[in-house]
């Protein structure tokens, strides 16, 4: 029902590089092959000290450290990569680099050791708090890479990774940069980690997306980046423009505050906005990376919308059963694998599944399914109701 | 982008009304408030008032939204309400964007109390939803019924400017037809603590905009400013907002220059390069205190100064030679209001607005 | 004369339980003794949702040692506060 009056099909952005870290991997070699071995590595907690036992899915993979947050170095290991692989060096201070991150524990002076300190003296530790002033994620990151354009965090939740890929691809399409850095991350905190428990949605096993036995979501921690350029940047530099991102959409349920719209009228809102922007129909997407956090909420809303718009054929994968769910990094690893899946022609069995819900009217892929198509959707549904749709296409 | 609403909500109460009297009335001394768990320190600050949220109407739904998100909520539904715009734009053409420093700080050091004082098995749901940035602006999509894309943003100095220029981007891209964009941060005690002792206060309770002073004082303030956002000027309009690119020194033309001048980046003496020739110049953060959001704060004087074509006093009056302050509050001739914000490492920012 | 004591320390728990109900989730329209012994919580009665019934797991924990390990028993558990205090009383008193 939309009253826009373009045709859709808005200038695309070019994806010329991409960054992963999580525990499915430490980049995106290292997480491939775990893909396509079906590898996944939950385990207890062990980055902080907790009663709860709810498996956890963190990075193993040692980080330079260096003082910066752990959220920050997971940031810095992806652009690191996906600048690498743009072919772009570590000081853009040359060029019009925007950078916009998203992430939902690093906003937030959630510093236990911090507090308790404060609550038993009665002062602030101001080495924390100055730390805390110069750690906007976006500033940060940007101010390390030298990136001189416009830079924001986003702070949506479970969509702000998808978001930020949003708010980048609006920046390049006005010309406020050339380049884009846009994705997300997030560390495992025992803040969120509780928060989390608490709501009664954590799985004290492995999780299960879209699986009729699934009981939750696990944690998980990590950073998913992509370079995005303006096709005449990407021609300018002589670098391929194989990948590309259509379009984005957002709509918001306006229900509530942790539950989704029962009806999915918001994620099938976001999800035609975006379809509509990329100039691309439902029958062209070849797979959907889903949210997927195996909720009994989520998968049943999230599955009934995709059947609804793609049929219930759809090729489904959530690849939360490899990373858990990484909260402001899930958009931009999701978006990064589903970059990944159209460059490389396969998509991952999607680990933790094993049994159709009947309530779902379409099941997950349960095992390596080559990729029939040039594009592929990501979506991502936020607590406080936000949803958001990535269409990714790949030229070749 | 036109401006076709305005809310506030601030120390000196709700709604643009509250706004124009402060501005007539002047400077008022800031409230001493003891500090929850510091005994002995009292802070000076310019607290919204309990009975500034007291609207059973508006937050009937909102019985579990901290004093963040109800601040957020009431000036973004006097925003939308005054705007008119929902008779003409569907819901699910309107856009949110919120811009915050602090975030949801005071539930988040609560719910940190639930952890220490009871386990991490024993926390609270309620205070968990509530600590992420965006349950605000979640809370005004439910209230107003809004269904287009909603977004939260952050940044220490600047996120006000970001949020608007999005907001711009989306009505130009037509991804929405109306944009309601708001800030929103709160004081609390755990900040103050560490303000007391990061910043300076002045003895006398006065923010000094036009001292231009290398330890420049400031007195923390909280509340929320939204806009509503149009791609048409609508009847009654506050005039016309625009995002100048980052570092751009102030146009020629402007009739009028507000220096945002508030005490939060210490070293305040570059204030003194940006006072463009032939405006007058003007500084209000002494009226609602030192806020990481206060550009949007400065953006709704300066919104009222082109709707109402009037210049308001300065509160705290400029003594600097060649500072053409603006002294007492009449009736003018308002073209383009220039405001301007620096940050800690020098970088400026600055938001026109104009008929 | 142990059913007198049954009784009474239920009514003592539900008492409880109406001000937690009330300060806890900052309800605002009623007040801990307007509410029936029996009225329905969720729904249409107290109008609580989905947010508040997770919280009332958080209240009975942290006021009265109660837990609740499956929310899907807890539909029946959280109806009406007769059912939470008739769930609580058997929690802490069970039948050996």
């Amino acid at each position: 029902m939309s009253s826009r009056t373009d045709t859709g099909g808005g200038k695309s952005a070019v994806i010329s590089g991409l960054g992963v870290v999580s525990a499915a991997g430490g980049n995106v070699p290292e997480t491939l092959r775990n893909f396509a071995a079906v590898r996944r590595l939950p385990g207890p907690v062990s980055l902080f000290t907790t009663p709860l036992d709810p498996p956890v899915f963190e990075v193993k993979q040692p980080l330079p450290g260096n003082g910066a947050s752990r959220t920050l170095q997971l940031a810095l290991q992806a652009i690191r990569e996906a600048l690498a692989g743009a072919r772009l060096g570590g000081d853009l201070s040359g060029r019009r680099v925007g950078v916009c991150l998203g992430t939902t524990v690093a906003c937030q002076l959630n510093d236990l050791e911090f507090y308790t300190a404060f609550r038993r003296n009665g002062v602030a530790p101001l080495e924390p708090v100055r730390r805390f002033l110069k750690g906007n994620l976006a500033e940060a990151a940007a101010a390390e890479i030298r990136a001189t354009g416009p830079h924001i965090t986003t702070v949506n939740a479970c969509s702000s990774g998808s978001d930020a890929i949003g708010v980048a691809l609006s920046w390049l399409r006005a010309g406020l940069c050339d380049l884009a850095i846009a994705g997300g991350a997030d560390e495992l905190n025992r803040v969120p980690f509780c928060g989390f428990a608490s709501l009664s949605v954590m799985s004290r096993q492995p999780c299960a997306p879209y699986d009729r036995d699934r009981q939750g979501l696990n944690l998980g921690e990590g950073a998913g980046v992509l370079i995005l350029e303006t096709p005449e940047s990407a021609a300018a530099r002589g670098v391929a423009a194989d990948l590309v991102l259509a379009g984005y959409g957002a709509a918001c349920d306006a229900h509530h505050l942790t539950a989704p719209r029962p009806d999915g009228t918001g994620l099938e809102a976001a999800i035609r906005a975006s379809l509509e922007e990329a100039g691309v129909t439902a029958a062209d997407v070849a797979f959907v990376n889903a949210h997927g956090t195996a909720t009994r909420d989520n998968d049943k809303v999230e599955g009934a919308v995709l059947a609804r718009v793609f049929g219930p054929g759809i090729g489904v994968l959530s690849t939360k059963g490899y990373t858990g769910h990484t909260l402001g990094a899930a958009g931009g690893l999701e978006a990064a694998f589903t970059a990944l899946a159209l460059r490389e022609g396969w998509l991952p069995a999607s680990a933790g599944f094993a049994n159709r819900d009947d309530e779902i009217p379409l099941g997950a892929l349960r095992e390596r399914t080559p990729v029939r198509g040039r594009w592929g959707v990501s979506t991502s549904l936020a607590f406080g109701g936000n949803n958001a749709s990535l269409v990714i296409g790949c030229n070749r | 982008m036109n401006i076709a609403g305005l809310g506030i909500v601030f120390n000196r109460g709700r709604g643009v009304a509250s706004l124009e009297r402060a501005l007539e009335e002047g400077w008022r001394p800031p409230v001493s408030l003891d500090l929850k768990g510091v005994p002995g320190l009292k802070a000076a600050a310019y607290p919204v008032a309990p009975e500034t949220l007291d609207d059973k109407a508006v937050l009937a739904k909102a019985r579990r939204a901290d004093r963040f998100t109800r601040m957020a909520l009431l000036s973004a539904f006097d925003a939308w309400t005054c705007s008119r715009l929902g008779q003409d734009v569907a819901p699910s053409r309107v856009g949110v964007i919120l811009a915050t420093a602090l975030g949801p700080h005071v539930t988040t050091f609560g719910f940190l109390d639930g952890i220490l004082d009871f386990g991490d098995a024993a926390v609270s749901p309620t205070a968990f939803s509530h600590s992420v940035h965006n349950a605000a602006a979640s809370y005004i999509a439910m209230t107003l019924g809004l269904r287009g894309p909603t977004l939260t943003v952050t940044d220490f100095h600047f996120a006000f400017h970001e949020a608007a220029r999005l907001a711009n981007l989306w009505l130009d891209e037509r991804r929405c037809d109306a944009v309601l964009v708001g800030t929103v941060d709160e004081l609390g005690h755990v900040m103050q603590a560490a303000c007391a002792r990061l910043l300076a206060a002045p003895e006398d309770g006065r923010i000094k905009p036009f001292a231009f002073a290398r330890e420049a004082v400031s007195i923390p303030g909280e509340g929320s400013v939204f806009f509503a956002f149009a791609r048409e000027p609508p009847p009654d309009s506050f005039g016309a907002l625009h995002v100048a690119a980052p570092g751009a020194a102030p146009a020629a033309g402007l009739t009028h220059c507000l220096l945002e001048a508030d005490g939060l980046i210490g070293d305040e003496s570059r204030y003194a390069n940006l006072v463009a020739p032939g405006a007058k110049i003007g500084a209000y953060a002494p009226l609602f205190g030192s806020i990481m959001t206060g550009s949007a704060f400065h953006a709704a004087v300066a919104a009222l100064m082109v709707k109402g074509q009037r210049e308001y006093a300065c509160p705290v009056p400029a003594d600097a030679p060649g500072v053409s302050a603006i002294a007492a509050t009449k009736a003018a001739a308002v073209g383009a209001v220039a405001s301007l914000r620096l940050n800690c490492a020098g970088a400026l920012r600055s938001l026109v607005l104009s008929r | 004369m142990q059913g007198q004591d049954r009784e009474q320390e239920l009514a003592q728990i539900r008492m409880k339980l109406k001000d937690l109900l009330v300060s806890s989730l900052n309800i605002e329209e009623v007040t801990p003794d307007q509410i029936g012994d029996d009225d329905a919580l969720f729904g249409e009665g107290l109008g609580l949702d989905s947010l508040d019934a997770v919280e009332i797991v958080v209240i009975l924990q942290r006021h009265f040692g109660v837990e609740v390990k499956d929310m899907e028993r807890g539909r029946e558990i959280f109806r009406s506060v007769n059912s939470l205090a008739d769930y609580i009383y058997d929690f802490q008193h069970p039948t050996p």
